[in-house]
């Protein structure tokens, strides 16, 4: 980044053609890279120093730094964390998807029915789940996109209609699957690392260069930036936009999945409305982080694991299981408050 | 100060404005102005663009203040020109009904009377519903408005609406013909019938008693119902005509600062040249038939007032408002787009008027703004290439004179020349061939102003062709080659060369009867 003299403070801006040189002092370049810099990493070095923290106190020292411990919150985010992934897709338009955790629920029932109850052949009933948390995707992103309703209110509403699907099809039991190759795919490791975590490391990539790297990763954002002037700088808002659904709902239903082959089935308690609270809160802090004031995959992937050590410890400490949940919901809503201030900074609105 | 030789012979002034002065930086928005509102009658205030008369209007609502030196009377009241308030306003009895009035179109009339005066409660805290409806009811009937109280807003005519805003404003008066009711552009974005249901019951409030300050441009609707006309021009007072004195010609006489030419200028043929855009009775929105043809290398201006559907025009042609009918051709080839990607192939830009809203995408970083109309170009078969992007927008910063530490600066940080200049920037790298620019100047500083138009001359010289629409006829005079003017939706004169004039063209936009034959 160069940075040319006559940076210019804005009143002055037009007013003199020629930019004469203002004084900017060395120090305050200074400061202002340092602050820039704190910014982008705030996030991390806490997590840093909560993870540090962890492993030092003596009350969760012994348990909290152990193989087992770290193998195992990695594999339970691969779920959480494509959750998280799935969820700033949308975001990045502007829009939520409310349904992420519903979605991936419902594909998770609806594929262990298809393999367990119809006997159909995994490979068939995992892509036939996924192609239904896809169609899900598409339906909340016609809606949304293309008959304007407001995208929190539909998803929470389709939410409800998934999840009394999951009870219907499973007449409120679990339904478990036996199929070793899928559950292998959940349980194993390669390279001594759980395999849900190179699932999420894929799925990252594959946002993270869509969102960063292709021009409609950058329509994408300029329609949240400002959804006019992306229509006439000629984006075709509308066809974005449901694509963008249709890309979380696929994802949601790749995590449903996931969950079939880490628990060994399908349940309609699992996949809720509480996932995606928890997806919505790394989003947001994620938002805050690496590139603050934008949604953004690495941010996001720090987020989720910020999260999910920190209540790991906070458990292995002997804090109530509730503290838990009070600590998601407390993330998202210092993660909004944040990104909001910084955002109207942004804006240049002080 | 008041002069008492004759004004004392008619009944005091209800409202009197003396030697104020309004101030910005820069310029001086008016300029010693003093007239008197007489009791019980219309009395209208007209003017030009940049005539000073909302200035006027927002220093009486309290939103600005005056320079010191001039004094405020309502009745007996004075107030002093610097020390206006919008609760003094109200104090004083001055009720204003805006041009959009803030009406609740979901909610029933007599709500929308309770909102702003207060709902009568029980003292439980329970509306009194029956209270509210039959207050509400008294006062329909004494200002004859025929709508039910719990009739919704949105099932009412347009000019009911306004008459419902209006009582809302007076609602709170003392006795019959306290205060003045001063009402800016009320019939702005009415339809024609919906114009005259409005002005007579104007007509029926003034008779019963009322004070009625009004400010409008449309002249016809002054000529039927003022009986006083004050006329600003450059912030000064230019005249104020009675009676009698009211005659269309003499008002734009007054505005436009000379005596009016009736003879409109023949449309020139269109000479050899070759035609960029040809527009062929083009109908839909505010436009009733409008054809015009833009010369390559040429700058054509459209002189037209709010709402006469100038920025509607721009739009259609970019294919982002409704075409009920018509034909659009560039380059003697019709064209009929379905989404606005469509008209950008077909080397058409546009500068939308509100950059805020339209135009800029302020959290994201100037590099981002300049190529957000060429995003494709910098795909690289594998990745975006953002070092392109930014070396782009880098010559674009030199180019186009923008003033900004770097390419990554947020656009939300620029000033707003700054930013106009990014957005012409990101327009003018595609190289269009048609340019459509809506108020490109509105909220830039001087020097800005003068770049910009620079910019566009460059342009135009090097082969595109630019419609222009502005509201500031001194700068549509000194750069356009050729001005058309818009008028009730159709093009009603077309001026090149020395024809071209500020008070030229406000007394073409004023004039209600369109081209005389």
């Amino acid at each position: 980044m160069t940075v040319t003299p006559g940076a210019l403070p804005e009143s002055e801006a037009a007013t003199v053609p020629p930019s004469p040189t203002p004084p900017v002092s060395d120090e305050s370049v200074w400061r202002d890279r340092a602050l820039g810099f704190i910014e982008r990493y705030a996030l991390v070095i806490v997590f840093g120093l909560t993870f540090l923290f962890f492993c030092v106190w003596p009350k969760t020292s012994s348990a909290f730094l152990s193989l087992a411990s770290i193998r195992n919150v990695l594999a339970d985010e691969g779920v959480s964390g494509i959750l998280a992934i799935a969820i700033i897709v949308p975001l990045s338009c502007g829009e939520f998807d409310f349904s992420v955790g519903n979605n991936a629920g419902l594909t998770q029932v609806l594929c262990a029915w298809f393999i367990a109850t119809q006997a159909w052949s995994p490979v068939i009933g995992v892509l036939v789940a996924i192609a239904v948390a896809a169609f899900v995707g598409l339906s909340n992103g016609n809606t949304v996109a293309r008959i304007g309703v407001n995208s929190l209110i539909v998803t929470l509403g389709v939410s409800g209609i998934l999840l009394g699907i999951d009870e219907k099809v499973t007449g409120g039991q679990s339904i478990t699957v036996t199929s070793p190759g899928l559950i292998k795919l959940g349980t194993g490791y390669w390279f001594g690392i759980p395999r849900p975590t190179y699932y999420l490391a894929f799925v990252a990539l594959g946002v993270y260069y869509m969102l960063e790297h292709t021009p409609y990763g950058r329509y994408l954002h300029s329609i949240g930036s400002n959804r006019d002037a992306a229509r006439l700088v000629g984006l075709r808002v509308e066809r974005y936009v449901l694509l963008a659904f249709v890309i979380s709902g696929t994802l949601a239903g790749v995590a449903g999945v996931l969950l079939v082959a880490r628990n060994g089935g399908g349940s309609p308690q699992v996949g809720t409305v509480a996932d995606t609270l928890q997806a919505l809160a790394a989003a947001y802090l994620g938002a805050t982080a690496i590139k603050p004031g934008r949604f953004n995959v690495v941010g996001t992937l720090v987020a989720i694991f910020f999260l999910a050590f920190t209540v790991t410890g906070l458990s292995l400490a002997g804090v109530a299981d509730w503290i838990g949940d009070v600590f998601d919901g407390a993330a998202l809503f210092v993660a909004v408050l944040i990104s909001t201030v910084i955002g109207r900074k942004r804006a240049g609105i002080t | 100060m008041a002069e008492p030789d004759d004004l004392d012979a008619r009944s005091p002034a209800a409202l009197r404005i003396e030697h104020l002065s309004k101030t910005f930086p820069g310029t001086r928005a008016l300029r010693d102005v003093s007239f008197d509102v007489d009791p019980a009658q219309i009395h209208a205030l007209i003017g030009g663009n940049g005539s000073g008369k909302s200035t006027l209007i927002k220093i009486l609502a309290g939103v600005y203040r005056g320079d010191p030196g001039g004094t405020i009377t309502v009745g007996d009241t004075e107030l002093r020109s610097n020390q206006t308030s919008p609760e003094k306003a109200r104090i004083l009895g001055l009720h204003f009904v805006h041009q959009n009035p803030a009406v609740f179109l979901d909610l029933s009339v007599a709500e929308n009377m309770a909102i702003g005066h207060g709902f009568e409660t029980s003292r439980l805290g329970w509306i009194q519903w029956r209270r509210l409806k039959r207050r509400t009811q008294a006062l329909l009937e004494r200002y004859e408005i025929p709508v039910r109280p719990d009739a919704p807003l949105r099932t009412l005519r347009p000019a009911e609406r306004a008459m419902v805003a209006i009582v809302r404003a007076l609602q709170d008066q003392e006795g019959e013909h306290g205060g003045v009711l001063v009402l800016d552009e009320p019939t702005a974005s009415l339809p024609r019938a919906e114009v005259v249901r409005l002005m007579g019951a104007l007509q029926r409030f003034a008779s019963m008693g009322q004070t009625i300050l009004f400010v409008s441009h449309r002249l016809d609707e002054v000529l039927d119902t003022a009986a006083t006309v004050t006329v600003l021009r450059d912030g000064q007072l230019a005249g104020t005509l009675r009676g009698q004195e009211i005659t269309e010609n003499r008002m734009i006489e007054l505005i436009a600062g000379r005596a009016v030419d009736h003879v409109f200028p023949a449309m020139p043929e269109v000479r050899g040249e070759e035609v960029a855009l040809e527009v062929r009775d083009l109908s839909g929105g505010p436009l009733r038939g409008v054809n015009l043809q833009l010369r390559r290398g040429e700058v054509l201006g459209i002189a037209g007032l709010l709402g006469s559907g100038r920025s509607e025009l721009l739009k259609m042609i970019f294919g982002a408002y409704p075409i009920r009918s018509g034909q659009i051709l560039i380059e003697g080839e019709e064209v009929r787009f379905r989404h606005i990607g469509e008209a950008m192939s077909a080397g058409i830009a546009y500068v939308p008027e509100d950059r805020g809203t339209e135009g800029a995408f302020l959290d994201l970083s100037l590099s981002d703004n300049v190529t957000a109309a060429m995003v494709s170009r910098y795909w690289k078969g594998f990745t975006l290439s953002n070092r392109a992007a930014d070396l782009d927008a880098r010559k674009s910063i030199k180019q186009f004179f923008i003033s900004a530490s770097s390419e990554h600066q947020k656009m939300g940080t620029l000033s707003g020349g700054n930013q106009q200049k990014v957005i012409l920037a990101r327009w003018l790298r595609r190289k269009p061939k048609v340019l459509l620019l809506d108020e490109p100047t509105q909220g830039v500083d001087v020097n800005a102003r003068v770049e910009i138009y620079d910019l566009v001359r460059e342009a135009v010289s090097g082969g595109c062709s630019a419609l222009l629409v502005t509201s500031d006829f001194e700068e549509l005079s000194r750069v356009a080659d050729r001005v058309v003017v818009l008028a009730r939706g159709r093009i009603i004169a077309d001026l090149s060369g020395s024809d071209i004039e500020p008070s030229r063209l406000t007394e073409l936009s004023f004039s209600p009867h369109g081209v005389a034959s």
